[in-house]
């Protein structure tokens, strides 16, 4: 057999979001074909893609090999962390009154750590920390401010590229540059509404 | 003839020194606000609106139209250079034309972007000023089961976009329908896969996922090989296309613009799907097709000129009708009721200056449209020059600002960055992003039009095939699903040995 | 051109920190731009109404009022915003039937406010009645017809702008009163659903004035009736359904709202500030032409009236099984 790792995960990505789909659809009324019910759609939806999910699971048995990178322990076990970890400081967040519980924050604090501890491993750095920057850019914007977030994110993101490490300036500058751009664009020209400095 | 005496009036309405004005800002904020990513012409005239109330109405409509296809030819711009779409309709452009600035064309994908937007551009106004009326009639004889079938070919043949395999793809649709579902039913107001969070009872935004799956996931995919970047950075290439190019780009122009005019007319999905169809039918018909996926200049030339064609004939049903085909026509509405002027089916007779003056500001602000963007080509190209740390930072940035200021909500950013690995989980998965997108879009004005038509024929799902239009177009989806099953099946086999 | 694309420097967030530091210690109101929350996308009549208001109430307070658009849920997340914002007076909402009537039936517990006790409600804007138009060629004139086509063996289908809308109860409100089910079609939004009867897909819609009118005087479509209480004076030759003999009515309405705790002084204020708004010969004629009817209540009399609409609307929202779970 020529297993096709790809296309068997993505088979398998389709089956199971199509089986949680169909089971959260029992809560919809399926209708009759004159007067479909608002679940009558999804689980035609959701079956068809079980049904394109078999065929590509099957298809995938034979037309491969198509292996996936190697992923290390480290970082197998980082991503794990990352997850658990985020799912549970969100949690806490979530209890704490104040800033960490008010609106989204407890899910922006929680993906924020999360993937931080997944960048820990410099083969998820690539991936988590743009993540974890733009999150930041979200936590930060309200309560402090558009010049503050920009600052923040670019630090945050600047990790993710070696680069950058080499060179402080260069972030400093781009820092500068990006501030002074972003307030022209948006909100000398544009005049979009978001609170510029810190708001206590 | 009428149409030339209209036609010069109109061109007497909008050559006034305050309207020639105010069309070039709308242009040139257009360009802008489709430049950026997230900003689109929806949050920026709901913002700009305010400051039309002191002006004429004809004046503010000329100003909030030359936004709207302003931003269609701005909207392009970074999804040629960045791969990030900022509207459904370029999502197409970033197929070919990313390509082809990763070849080091990124100057000619340009060109050809503006010149086919022009030109289609041009070509729809014209047909707009002379049979919008009769157009409009064919907007009318679309009923639900027609659009319903309208849809259901577009998702079949959107299947054509995945660069890889065609089952694999057809699952992404699908995948993208049931994101779709996600919201309030628009049939009983019941909420669907919301979870309880309110955010989501409109659905999940079109842009976080635009945003997401396509820019920050090409950010990651882009750190994750520094090999790759070194390659698209210094590679600036000629701005100029070669002659070879401008010949194959001339006839999908002229084909990308008929799809464009004919689909635009239709509201709801019409402006959607026309882009994507014109690059179905470049895929197939165009005689670069073989370098589809490689960066071929027919993919970008046909769907330009497509969306901004389509862009133009959106305004038929708004100003024959009154009736608005989709969020930014709505505004439009909003502001000439603002002015005191109900739009409505008489708005032709009763508002000449209106009418005519728009028609004729919409063709001088595609020249001026022409004439900003080309010289800037150049600039947008330099670019690419810019050190790709430097780089992915502001993109980073700009894109969060865009989707937080969709709708001041950080529930959104939160939202792009599921999205973000999602998109890099996808790549790695050999999963496309693009078919998944119009599926997206598509998928719940099906539900809508085949709930609706099921409704309105008691029952008896005959009516998809007793009328002509669907039926017509249920068989030509049937044909291409099977043209396209078909070879996928025995090419498996081949690729397995290749590989 | 920056100039234009930039709203007058007050208008900008830049600004509104630095005077906030300032000057509302000093209790003189208002000392800064004030945000008017609209609960619906931009362009729909809600917004135009909050916008026409806006820029009225701007001269005379003499501080920018920025619209701020904040759609989604059934018009509860924009005014769930304002429910929790601080009662400064600074923030507004357009309260409207859906939000403080409709959706919290609707909605149920997923509407994380009480639309009477977490407001401190202003002033009735304006109010628009419900009108039932036909298909010229549906051969529908009168409400009778509307009766007979409903218990012919093919039934009456009636478009309206969405489920859970105030025209949707309408319809199970009138199935409910004839002992007929009427076939509801649900749209996305007044303007497709016009779109389907100027096509003859759909024989009529349920549809509020404004965004009918238009249709109406170039007789792309027929008006049958107007369900509100009087002929209104723009379409005096149109019945209402009570005439007609359905003693049914139904407006749909806005207003404006602040968080509750805000300073009565405030409120009184504001209340004032609107009714001249709304007495002037501008706003008058705008409304006249959008067929709408400018609101006259006090602020007290608005707040009961929205106890009273919150009561009318919640057994209607159980009955039409327009409940969201």
């Amino acid at each position: 057999m020529k297993l096709n790792t790809k296309d068997l995960l993505s088979a398998g990505l389709f089956i199971a979001f199509a089986v949680v789909g169909l089971w959260l659809n029992q809560d919809h009324n399926l209708g009759t074909a004159r007067r479909m019910g608002p679940g009558y759609m999804p689980m035609l939806t959701f079956w068809l893609l079980i049904g394109l999910g078999s065929f590509v699971l099957v298809s995938g048995l034979f037309n491969g090999p198509d292996p996936l990178a190697k992923w290390s322990s480290a970082e197998i076990g980082f991503l794990i962390a990352g997850a658990l970890a985020g799912v549970a400081v969100g949690m806490v967040a979530a209890r704490i009154p104040g800033f960490p519980s008010s609106g989204w924050n407890p899910l922006g604090i929680g993906l924020f750590v999360g993937c931080l501890v997944a960048a820990v491993p410099p083969g998820w750095r690539a991936l988590f920390l743009p993540s974890a920057a733009f999150t930041l850019f979200g936590l930060v914007l309200e309560p402090l401010g558009f010049l503050v977030a920009i600052t923040l994110t670019v630090i945050c993101a600047a990790f993710a590229d070696r680069e950058h490490l080499e060179r402080p300036l260069g972030v400093a500058g781009l820092i500068a540059f990006l501030c002074v751009l972003c307030w022209a664009i948006f909100i000398w020209y544009l005049d979009i509404r978001v609170p510029l400095w810190p708001q206590i | 003839m009428d149409l030339i005496a209209n036609l010069a009036h109109g061109f007497g309405v909008a050559l006034t020194f305050n309207n020639l004005l105010f069309c070039l800002i709308g242009c040139i904020i257009g360009t802008a606000i489709g430049v950026l990513p997230g900003i689109g012409p929806v949050a920026t005239i709901s913002l700009l609106l305010p400051i039309t109330f002191g002006q004429p109405a004809t004046t503010a409509v000329i100003m909030l139209a030359g936004i709207y296809y302003g931003a269609q030819y701005g909207g392009s711009t970074t999804a040629i250079l960045l791969n990030l779409p900022g509207e459904v309709s370029s999502v197409v452009t970033t197929l070919e034309g990313y390509k082809m600035a990763r070849r080091g064309r990124a100057g000619a994908a340009l060109t050809v972007a503006a010149l086919a937007s022009f030109f289609a551009g041009c070509v729809s106004t014209v047909l707009v000023a002379a049979s919008g009326p009769l157009l409009t009639s064919v907007a009318l004889s679309f009923g639900p089961a027609d659009y319903f079938s309208l849809m259901m070919l577009g998702l079949i043949i959107s299947a054509v976009l995945a660069q890889g395999s065609v089952v694999k793809s057809i699952g992404m649709v699908v995948f993208g329908v049931a994101l779709g579902l996600v919201g309030t039913d628009v049939q009983t107001g019941q909420q669907r896969f919301t979870f309880g969070i309110p955010e989501l009872s409109d659905g999940v935004g079109f842009v976080s996922i635009a945003m997401g799956m396509f820019g920050i996931a090409e950010i990651i995919l882009n750190l994750e090989k520094p090999e790759a970047r070194s390659v698209m950075s210094g590679k600036v290439g000629s701005l100029m296309m070669t002659r070879e190019e401008v010949r194959r780009a001339i006839p999908s122009v002229l084909r990308g613009t008929t799809v464009g005019s004919l689909l635009g007319i239709l509201p709801g999905g019409g402006a959607a799907l026309s882009s994507f169809g014109s690059y179905m039918m470049e895929r197939k018909v165009s005689k670069g097709r073989h370098e589809f996926g490689t960066g071929a200049i027919e993919g970008v030339a046909g769907p330009e000129a497509a969306n901004n064609a389509a862009s133009q004939t959106s305004f038929i049903p708004l100003l024959t009708l009154g009736i608005p085909a989709n969020a930014v026509m709505a505004l439009m509405v909003g502001a000439l009721i603002i002015q005191g002027i109900q739009p409505g089916p008489r708005m032709v007779e009763a508002q000449p200056d209106l009418f005519w003056g728009l028609i004729a500001s919409m063709w001088l602000g595609n020249l001026m449209l022409l004439i900003i963007n080309l010289p800037m080509i150049g600039l947008w190209v330099k670019l690419l020059a810019i050190p790709y740390r430097h780089m992915y930072p502001s993109i980073l940035i700009f894109c969060a600002i865009g989707v937080y200021s969709l709708q001041n909500n950080v529930f959104d950013v939160y939202q792009t960055v599921f999205f973000g690995l999602f998109g890099y989980l996808c790549s790695k998965l050999r999963l496309e992003p693009a078919p998944m997108l119009i599926g997206f879009v598509l998928g719940p004005m099906m539900e809508e039009h085949l709930r609706r038509a099921m409704l309105l024929s008691r029952g008896d799902p005959m009516v998809f095939v007793q009328r002509p239009i669907s039926a017509t177009m249920l068989a030509i989806g049937a044909i291409a699903l099977i043209a396209m099953l078909l070879p996928n099946i025995r090419k498996g086999k081949d690729k397995a040995l290749q590989e | 051109m920056r100039s234009v694309a930039r709203r007058s420097v007050v208008m900008g967030i830049g600004a509104s920190p630095l005077l906030a530091m300032g000057v509302v210690a000093e209790g003189a109101w208002p000392s800064q731009s004030i945000r008017l929350v609209v609960p619906f996308a931009p362009g729909g009549t809600t917004d135009l109404v909050a916008r026409l208001i806006a820029a009225g109430l701007q001269e005379k307070l003499g501080f920018s009022i920025v619209v701020e658009n904040r759609a989604g849920a059934g018009a509860t997340l924009g005014s769930e915003t304002v429910a929790r914002a601080a009662p400064d007076g600074y923030t507004l909402v357009m309260s409207n039937i859906a939000s403080h009537a409709i959706s919290p039936a609707v909605y149920g517990n997923k509407v994380r406010y009480d639309p009477v006790k977490d407001f401190a409600h202003i002033a009735l804007v304006v109010s628009n009645p419900t009108v039932w138009v036909a298909n010229p060629r549906a051969g529908i004139r009168t409400m009778a017809d509307v009766v007979a086509r409903a218990k012919s063996a093919g039934g009456l289908q009636v478009a309206t702008s969405g489920a859970g809308s105030s025209n949707h109860l309408l319809v199970v409100q009138m199935s409910r009163l004839i002992g007929t089910e009427i076939t509801h079609v649900p749209f996305r939004g007044a303007g497709p659903a016009m779109q389907a009867v100027i096509a003859g897909q759909v024989p009529m819609m349920s549809d509020s004035l404004p965004s009918s009118a238009a249709h109406i005087k170039q007789g792309s479509v027929v008006a049958v009736g107007m369900c509100s209480a009087v002929r209104h004076p723009s379409f005096p030759d149109v019945p209402t359904f009570r005439e007609q003999g359905f003693p049914l009515e139904s407006d749909s309405w806005f207003g404006l709202s602040a968080p509750a705790g805000t300073p009565a002084p405030i409120i009184e204020r504001l209340n004032r500030e609107v009714m001249a708004l709304l007495q002037t010969a501008e706003i008058r004629n705008r409304f006249a032409e959008l067929g709408g009817t400018p609101g006259t209540y006090s602020a007290a009399d608005y707040n009961s009236f929205i106890i009273r609409e919150v009561a009318k609307w919640a057994p209607l929202v159980q009955a039409a099984g327009a409940t969201a779970d």
